[in-house]
């Protein structure tokens, strides 16, 4: 028996999972994600630059195993086909590959460790990871005191560099709090949550929401805040539930809804904590007719991708579904990626695969401004660090234009709408919000 | 395993006492109350779906009890064979062909024969294989040996699906249609009623297995006393053996059901609908099968009224809450411990 | 076999020595591992996997599960108490810390006063849980253990109020020695404070632990153990004794949570699930119940394997260049094999093989060996050992 075989059967599945939103990579390519080979660490032919140059690193901390591969090794793979795109002059690029699950499931420990792992070795410049919020928890405290730059494609939670919930993101630098070392080119959850609220009331025109929740970071945040502005707009919340991520049986639930007079459900979470599950038992009750919304943990994919929310959600289902993705829809070059990606890995892009890119992107320019003549590890580290903080600096990637604001937030604040499209079985495009102008809060 | 006193040839059927239908009456009722207090003009609904999923955990409980009853081990691989179970009958329903509800009812009573006996058998086998590999050499080794190759034995079977088959939600489709049919009173979908009844039958069927034949007296007497079964006669390792065929052919037929009511499978239900399972299990009185469908039953009821009360957020506390209460007032359950005491 | 015989008969003096200076060889041990297992690291093929200072950070972490491990063997190894909800205490003692050194609830306690009051916090729970619930026996016990242990992070995870529920408690203190030693706060990038610091408390755990176990006390456990009815006869309390137990097991669990996320810097609720439970029991049980040495042992190498041998064998592998073999039809190519996908399926055999090639754990106390090998010639020497003891 061919074990790679069993890996394929795997690898056709995908699943977005975590605190996370989606990237920018145009929904309906953040379909397939394998879990197949190659794995950046084993084929990257990082920087094949012939010219020997400075030897450096580029470390990427990710969940790579277990339930969680579908996540990370797309998302590796994005800074691998960064790498062989771009070129720095002078040096010689190699990857640092860390894994941060463990049991199947990212762990936070585990993450802090690989951070100070990468740490300890001088050549790593720069660090492409974490995806989920818990591990960045564990790992912002190390990467400021270490004074590593590091770039997450996927966190999304404001906690991380905002003050959130009443608690300052300086407790979470308490070596130097006030330097930089942790940046990120997703989203946050709150302009999701207004989305969907903004989608709830103006779109679908719907006045009375039945809101639920994963009781994880990501679903439990979005939801809070589409109860907070769906109520702002003139909307009424009838009930505010919390349905545990590892429920199954989602009926009583669905059946409660019937007494409950709500025209529109809003369920924070992602597909794997059973948000099409929800769906489809709420078209077994015949309650399909009430639109679901929900953030980018639905907009995975197409009806025809196995273990996506519309393929779980069923044929009756999928009808009046909306969903937002916490980026741009109309990224530059979208094909061109998408074909590149398809050369290197043959497989599609991931939904953080040009999330990391761009990441990468940002660590390649900041080398290239700041690395001539510079052949102190130390020194070039606190440099890439330095001018990745610094707000002034525009980066042009493949998520298109940005800059990072003082706390390390990306300037792109825009955040795409989308629903079922009944032809296509598939997410179709709505509109894009840019919140830059009229922040929420 | 259900033998209250060895004394007694029969002990079971002789033995029902009047008060048994009057609570289990009393309990419904009680239980209905309960819900509708919270549930308005959905609680007949709810009361149904309370019932549907707690026989479902009963259906799983009951391989729990089971293996516990005869070998005291608590089967942490039990919950993964009702996974695996579940990904049989996605695997018979998908190659078949089947997409959607069957309103043939002629063809849908085949092709559900098929599914459940298929999975049953498939099941039963595979854990009889685990026992004869992970656990007979263990008969005789410290008590948390075999507990451990279980949770091995559930690690290899999850990820041997999450490899092989798929790492995240598999839908799968439901044969079984979703109608309301109208029984005087009472309004109730297809789905509900047949899983409710088919799995009251196969604890009946278990019941009298146990009680009636002459493998169910082995079992017992393996339960209470194995080398004094031994001497009578009694064949140990195949009346083992059948046990957990018997388990795990429960498990696997609950497997199905999970598929056709709920409509999808993963890799990971296993372990959480297991530990709730053998939680009902403990319940009931572990050991004793019909405690087990009674542990069932009470964890539905409690995860349904936790949601109709609008506290499902705190729904696996309450389930558990209610387990530490419950053994604080009742050290043996709630039906009480039926195999011989051998601490 | 008579080679064998007589090299036993030449460690006996050495070993009846340390036998009866356990405090001493308890020091000696820690000093040894202090000083020479940062240097293997050093060697091949470790240092393959990262340099020293990776792997110190590893060793710092994995004394967290050699410090749960040795607490949860007074509680499942002596007293026979089987515990599915270890990390329950372990959560507590976390969240203790989180609540005395954060900024939180604005208090700043040290991390050497957090210690006695994480475990103490956590002895208390260990107190309230088992006061109503110890007169359960076997398995009863173990559910309740195990519900407990589901709850407190449901309850951590709810109570949003108090523990900021699924976002967590951030910005923890990291310890402090306030210039003693030249040393300040640990910080988040020097792993042999944190390693020194484990060290010491593990040692300190295993002195009170193998004193305890030596004494009346220990004695009742074990008899417990063995049987309750009988030791209820000859005297003991067997409540008060079992819940002693299970106090103690929770106390080291709660200095193992505090230790733990002074580490981390960041507490939240699903850190503490069943999978760390079953990870401690599996240490304890494939160690070998109720030696402490033994059970130390087992931790450090299970902790290893999850966090470095899974891990790493795939680059491992793939660095041996194992050429292809055909053979015929079939090709193996294992050096192609993403041993990545496979590491779970992996740990559950090795489980599975550890547990049916030594039932009684990799390094068993000797009474239980003499339990299980009653008809062996080794019997006579164990029992020789055994009247040794003091």
């Amino acid at each position: 028996m061919n074990l790679r075989n069993l890996g394929a059967l795997a690898g056709t599945v995908i699943l977005v999972a975590g605190a996370c939103s989606s990237g920018a990579a145009s929904p309906t390519a953040t379909a397939v994600t394998p879990v197949v080979t190659p794995t950046p660490a084993a084929s990257a032919p990082a920087a094949s630059a012939p010219a020997a140059g400075i030897a450096v690193k580029i470390g990427i901390e990710l969940p790579m195993t277990g339930g969680e591969a579908p996540n990370g090794v797309p998302t590796a793979n994005g800074v691998a086909l960064a790498l062989s795109k771009i070129q720095v002059p002078g040096f010689t690029i190699t990857i640092e590959q860390e894994d941060d699950a463990l049991n199947g499931t990212h762990d936070p420990p585990t993450g802090a460790a690989n951070m100070q792992k990468l740490a300890n070795d001088p050549s790593v410049l720069f660090v492409v990871g974490p995806y989920n919020s818990s591990v960045a928890q564990a790992e912002i405290p190390v990467s400021n005191a270490a004074g590593l730059m590091q770039c997450s494609p996927a966190n999304t939670n404001p906690g991380l560099t905002q003050t959130w919930g009443g608690v300052d993101p300086k407790t979470l630098r308490p070596t130097n709090p006030d330097k930089i070392a942790y940046v990120r080119v997703a989203t946050t959850d709150d302009l999701q949550g207004a989305a969907g609220a903004d989608i709830a009331y103006n779109v679908a025109g719907k006045k009375s929401a039945y809101v639920a929740d994963d009781t994880e970071t990501y679903g439990k945040g979005i939801a809070d805040v589409f109860a907070t502005n769906f109520t702002k707009l003139g909307g009424t919340v009838v009930k505010r539930d919390g349905i545990p991520d590892k429920t199954t049986d989602f009926t009583s639930y669905v059946t409660a809804l019937k007494g409950l007079n709500a025209d529109y459900v809003y369920y924070g979470g992602v597909t794997t904590s059973g948000l099409g599950i929800f769906r489809s038992q709420m078209a077994s009750q015949q309650l399909a007719t009430i639109p679901f919304g929900g953030g980018d943990g639905i907009v995975d994919g197409s009806a025809a991708t196995a273990s996506s929310f519309l393929n779980v959600a069923g044929a009756d289902g999928d009808a009046n579904t909306y969903g937002t993705v916490a980026g741009p829809h109309d990224i530059p070059n979208a094909a061109q990626f998408t074909s590149d990606y398809k050369a290197m890995f043959s497989a599609d892009p991931g939904a953080y695969s040009a999330a990391a890119y761009a990441c990468t992107q940002v660590f390649l320019q900041a080398l290239k401004a700041v690395g001539t003549g510079v052949t102190d590890m130390a020194a070039l580290r606190e440099a890439v660090r330095a001018y990745v903080a610094t707000p002034a600096n525009s980066y042009d990637s493949a998520l298109g234009t940005f800059s990072f604001d003082a706390n390390g937030d990306t300037s792109q604040k825009i955040v795409s709408y989308y629903a079922f499209d009944a032809t296509t079985k598939a997410w179709k495009f709505l509109s894009q919000r840019d919140f830059t102008a009229n922040p929420v809060q | 395993m259900t033998a209250a006193t060895p004394s007694v040839a029969r002990p079971r059927m002789r033995m029902i006492p009047w008060r048994a239908p009057v609570a289990v009456v009393a309990a419904l009722v009680i239980s209905y109350l309960v819900i509708a207090n919270a549930a308005g003009a959905q609680a007949q609904e709810q009361f149904i779906n309370a019932l549907t999923i707690g026989a479902l955990y009963a259906l799983i409980a009951l391989g729990y009890t089971m293996v516990y009853g005869i070998i005291e081990l608590i089967n942490f691989a039990h919950g993964e064979i009702f996974m695996c179970g579940s990904f049989v009958a996605w695997w018979l329903i998908t190659t078949m062909g089947f997409t959607g509800t069957i309103h043939d009812l002629p063809i849908l009573v085949i092709v559900l024969v098929v599914v459940f006996l298929v999975s049953m058998l498939v099941m039963g086998v595979v854990g009889v294989i685990i026992e004869r590999f992970a656990y007979r050499r263990l008969r005789n080794a410290p008590r948390l040996a075999p507990l451990i190759t279980a949770i091995g034995v559930s690690f290899i079977l999850q990820n041997l699906v999450f490899v092989g088959i798929s790492n995240s939600i598999v839908k799968v489709p439901q044969l079984i249609p979703f109608d309301l049919l109208q029984i005087g009173p009472l309004a109730i979908r297809e789905i509900n009623l047949f899983v409710i009844v088919f799995a009251v039958a196969l604890m009946i069927a278990l019941q009298l297995f146990i009680t009636r034949t002459r493998l169910g007296t082995a079992m017992r007497s393996t339960a209470m006393d194995r080398e004094a079964a031994q001497l009578m006669g009694v064949n140990i390792n195949s009346t083992i053996a059948i046990t957990f065929f018997i388990g795990s052919a429960l498990a696997g037929a609950a497997g199905v059901v999970q598929t056709q009511y709920l409509g999808n499978t993963v890799f990971n239900i296993g372990f959480q609908s297991g530990l709730k399972a053998f939680t009902a299990a403990v319940l009931g009185g572990i050991g004793n099968t019909t405690g087990a469908a009674v542990g069932g039953f009470v964890i539905g009821f409690l995860e349904v009224t936790s949601s109709v009360y609008g506290i499902g957020r705190w729904s696996e506390a309450i389930v558990f809450g209610a387990l530490v209460v419950v053994l604080i007032f009742r050290p043996n359950g709630i039906l009480g411990q039926q195999l011989a005491d051998r601490a | 076999m008579s080679g064998a015989r007589q090299l036993t008969r030449l460690l006996d003096r050495p070993r009846a020595f340390l036998r009866l200076h356990q405090s001493l060889t308890v020091i000696i041990s820690a000093a040894l591992v202090l000083t020479v297992l940062p240097y293997i690291a050093t060697w091949y093929p470790f240092n393959g996997f990262g340099v020293q200072k990776d792997w110190v950070g590893g060793f710092a972490d994995a004394g967290v599960f050699v410090l749960l491990a040795v607490g949860l063997n007074v509680v499942v190894g002596l007293a026979g108490l089987l515990d599915l909800g270890y990390a329950a205490f372990f959560a507590i003692g976390a969240y203790t810390y989180a609540y005395g050194a954060s900024s939180f609830t604005g208090l700043h306690i040290p991390f050497w006063i957090m210690l006695v009051i994480g475990a103490a916090v956590a002895a208390l729970f260990g107190l309230l849980l088992g006061a109503p619930t110890l007169r359960l026996r076997g398995d009863y016990l173990a559910i309740v253990t195990l519900g407990f242990g589901e709850i407190v992070p449901v309850v951590i995870l709810n109570a949003d109020a108090y523990t900021r529920g699924t976002n967590g408690i951030t910005g923890l203190a990291q310890p402090d020695l306030y210039g003693l030693l030249g040393i300040n706060g640990f910080g988040f990038t020097n792993p042999y404070l944190y390693f020194g610091t484990v060290v010491v408390i593990v040692a300190i755990a295993f002195i009170f632990l193998q004193r305890l176990q030596d004494s009346r006390i220990g004695r009742a456990w074990v008899a417990i153990r063995e049987d309750e009815l009988a030791a209820a006869s000859m005297g003991i309390n067997t409540v008060s004794t079992k819940l002693l137990a299970f106090a103690i097991g929770a106390t080291t669990s709660g200095l193992a949570g505090v230790f733990y996320a002074s580490k981390l810097g960041v507490v939240s609720p699903d850190q503490f699930g069943f999978t760390v439970s079953f990870t401690v029991l599996a240490m304890v049980v494939l160690g070998g119940m109720g030696n402490i040495w033994g059970v130390a042992a087992g931790a450090f190498v299970i902790f290893e394997i999850q966090h470095q041998g899974l891990k790493q064998l795939g680059a491992f592998i793939q660095g041996l260049n194992v050429p292809v073999v055909t053979l015929g039809p079939l090709k193996i190519d294992i050096g192609s094999i993403n041993f990545i996908n496979y590491q779970y399926l992996l740990y559950g055999l090795a489980l599975v093989t550890m547990m049916l090639l030594r039932p009684e754990g990799l390094f068993p106390s000797r009474r239980r060996r003499l339990e299980l090998h009653e008809d062996t010639d080794e019997v006579a020497e164990l029992l020789a050992d055994e009247m040794l003891e003091p």
